[in-house]
């Protein structure tokens, strides 16, 4: 994909950029950043996260799966002692939140690395050592046509570098 | 827009004084987190000889161990009717000590306690490896080790499945899905910095694994919207597991019918010596990591301080349970209880239970003296006599109520033998080994979680540009 990338030093000169582009319609903006900062959320109006389903239906797999593996063993294999339930579903609750707990973290996980494509092979072009050391970058899809328009509201907001990608 | 704080003007070098805002004076950039804490990973002498000390006692663990296989598991000094001994109890220490990295990493993590965010790394890496040495215990105080794996229900061709109503396979449970959960919450938390890591190192090698680990990791926004919120639900899930975990390892003693043991007390009193454990472990290890790796300006005295007082804090619930366990056993009214609680503190035991009050109980009530709370040697010396009482805690629990049940022709004693502290020797040696070579090759504080507690670099702060020397002028409003 073509576009522009600029390197900027400071947080409110990154937000001030972002906030420029989208009024001038660049719709398709990435941030780069150190830490992640409310800011940069903000400027850049991103939808929530759905993790959250992942999370959630992770959980509810785990402690169904938590539930039936004990009242099946129970079942198949009966311990029968006085008069007492066979499958006791008080001390499967033990199973059942455990196996919800590591179910559930493990598709979270799972989640965040689908919805945020990793693990990637190769980083994306333009991308630079100094956007994880102490530098902000901004990248904007930019055919040739619409380029030195974004490279010059990149400049104007101070940025150190802008290049041009392809 | 969330805070735009003013960045500390560099040419300043005052004390380090923390204020609402700023945790870190001293601070002053992105930059300087990345390089104060990537110079924490080259070697020194001083950690090759520590390093060589943990391997040379985990091969005396390992020889211990060895033969203990050859001799039987009458080798370990148990003799009816103890049946449960040191490496029961140094199970159950290992456990607990596991408790306060994910506390400091979880719970106070959902808090928003500013104090966890220099020490959470360390203390995290502390919980997966005293999870690993914890989980090797059950399987040294099998008499077949090699069987140990008969604990989790699989499809077999014996058709045999565990009782999934005993609180050993609970504790199966319980322990794989910490080690699992704890693990991948700590790595989660690793991959930006790995990433800073990947992007700052010169060795070709060093850096394709760097790589490899960071996953190609950017720190775009993309990510770290899903990464913030997958670690929240992380942090959401740990925290009910910090909790249930030392509660099911309770279970083992208070599902059974021995004196002493058969409490309904047993699951908060377990969690919180967990947790105070756990807290003195931290002390022992971040407080030499602060000195030698020259981090006094990242864990501050104001975070120890804070720290302290969680220590005192569990360390009166801890009393607490010490306390009420005996009102307990005095008002059930039941003589075997009462002469099983006089004998912990009169008794054959006696010496064992006052290490445990001394230590657990009187030593950190020095910790309400706020001199003493900032002042980083006797944290230090308090630590290690944290560790020795709790890890006593788990001997005064187990052994005299195994050594004094029902019967008094049942009564015996429990002497442990060389090979018994040769394992506990050799935990030691494991859990120190994996510990020293972390904290060389990996941050160990979280280069990411700092940098969003340092004010960002600005270019203008409230309105007005920020000249070369720092200070900013009161025209050219932007």
């Amino acid at each position: 994909m073509q576009g522009v990338i600029a390197a900027f030093g400071e947080l409110d000169s990154t937000v001030h950029a972002i906030e420029d582009l989208r009024k001038q319609n660049f719709r398709d903006i990435a941030v780069y950043t150190p830490a992640p900062r409310h800011e940069l959320e903000d400027a850049i109006a991103a939808p929530k996260s759905n993790v959250r389903r992942f999370t959630l239906i992770g959980g509810l797999l785990g402690v169904t799966f938590g539930y039936w593996v004990p009242i099946w063993i129970s079942d198949y294999w009966p311990i029968v002692v006085g008069g007492k339930a066979v499958a006791s579903w008080i001390p499967y609750t033990i199973i059942g939140f455990e196996l919800m707990v590591l179910i559930g973290s493990l598709s979270t996980v799972f989640g965040m690395f689908a919805l945020a494509r990793l693990p990637r092979l190769t980083l994306t072009v333009g991308y630079d050592p100094r956007f994880s050391h102490g530098d902000f970058g901004v990248w904007v899809a930019a055919g040739p046509d619409r380029a030195p328009q974004a490279t010059e509201v990149l400049r104007k907001h101070g940025a150190l570098e802008v290049r041009h990608e392809r | 827009m969330a805070t735009m704080a003013k960045p500390r003007p560099p040419h300043l070098d005052g004390p380090n004084i923390a204020a609402a805002g700023n945790r870190l004076p001293s601070v002053q950039d992105y930059k300087q987190i990345d390089r104060e804490i990537i110079a924490t990973l080259k070697p020194t002498l001083g950690w090759f000889a520590l390093l060589g000390s943990a391997i040379l006692a985990l091969f005396i663990g390992i020889g211990s161990w060895t033969y203990q296989i050859h001799e039987g598991l009458g080798a370990a000094g148990y003799q009816p009717p103890v049946m449960w001994g040191v490496y029961i109890v140094s199970f159950v220490f290992w456990v607990g000590i596991g408790h306060a990295g994910t506390l400091i990493s979880a719970i106070l993590y959902l808090f928003r306690a500013g104090f966890r965010t220099t020490i959470y790394r360390a203390s995290e890496a502390m919980t997966v490896f005293a999870v690993m040495t914890a989980g090797l215990f059950p399987i040294l105080h099998l008499g077949r080790p090699w069987k140990f794996f008969w604990l989790i229900p699989y499809p077999n061709w014996r058709l045999i499945w565990p009782n999934p109503k005993s609180p050993l396979v609970w504790d199966v449970f319980a322990i794989l899905t910490y080690l699992t959960v704890s693990a991948t919450f700590f790595y989660v938390g690793l991959i930006p910095d790995i990433a800073v890591l990947r992007d700052q190192e010169t060795n070709p090698v060093r850096k394709r694994i760097f790589a490899a680990l960071a996953l190609g990791w950017r720190n775009s926004d993309t990510e770290w919207r899903h990464f913030t919120r997958a670690y929240l639900f992380l942090a959401a899930f740990a925290t009910p597991l910090v909790l249930s975990v030392h509660s099911v390892v309770s279970f083992d003693f208070a599902m059974a019918l021995v004196p002493g043991w058969h409490a309904t007390i047993f699951p908060p009193y377990f969690v919180a010596g967990a947790i105070f454990s756990g807290i003195g472990m931290v002390f022992t290890i971040i407080i030499p990591i602060r000195k030698f790796m020259k981090l006094q300006h990242y864990v501050t005295i104001n975070d120890l301080d804070a720290a302290a007082k969680l220590c005192l804090f569990t360390s009166s619930v801890v009393g607490l349970a010490y306390l009420t366990e005996f009102l307990v056993a005095w008002l059930s009214g039941n003589p075997v209880e009462q002469e099983y609680f006089w004998n912990r503190v009169f008794g054959q035991w006696a010496w064992s239970a006052w290490i445990m009050i001394i230590c657990n109980m009187v030593l950190p009530l020095s910790l309400f003296s706020q001199k003493l709370r900032r002042n980083t040697t006797w944290l230090f010396i308090l630590s290690i006599f944290i560790n020795i009482g709790m890890w006593f805690e788990r001997f005064v629990i187990v052994i005299p109520g195994l050594s004094h049940e029902y019967e008094p022709w049942q009564w015996g004693g429990y002497h442990p033998t060389w090979v018994d502290f040769g394992i506990l020797l050799g935990s030691f040696g494991w859990f120190f080994m994996w510990f020293l070579l972390f904290i060389r090759q990996m941050p160990v504080m979280a280069i990411a979680e700092i940098k969003e507690i340092v004010p960002p670099p600005m270019r203008h702060v409230h309105g007005h540009p920020v000249t070369a020397d720092g200070s900013h002028t009161t025209g050219g409003a932007h």
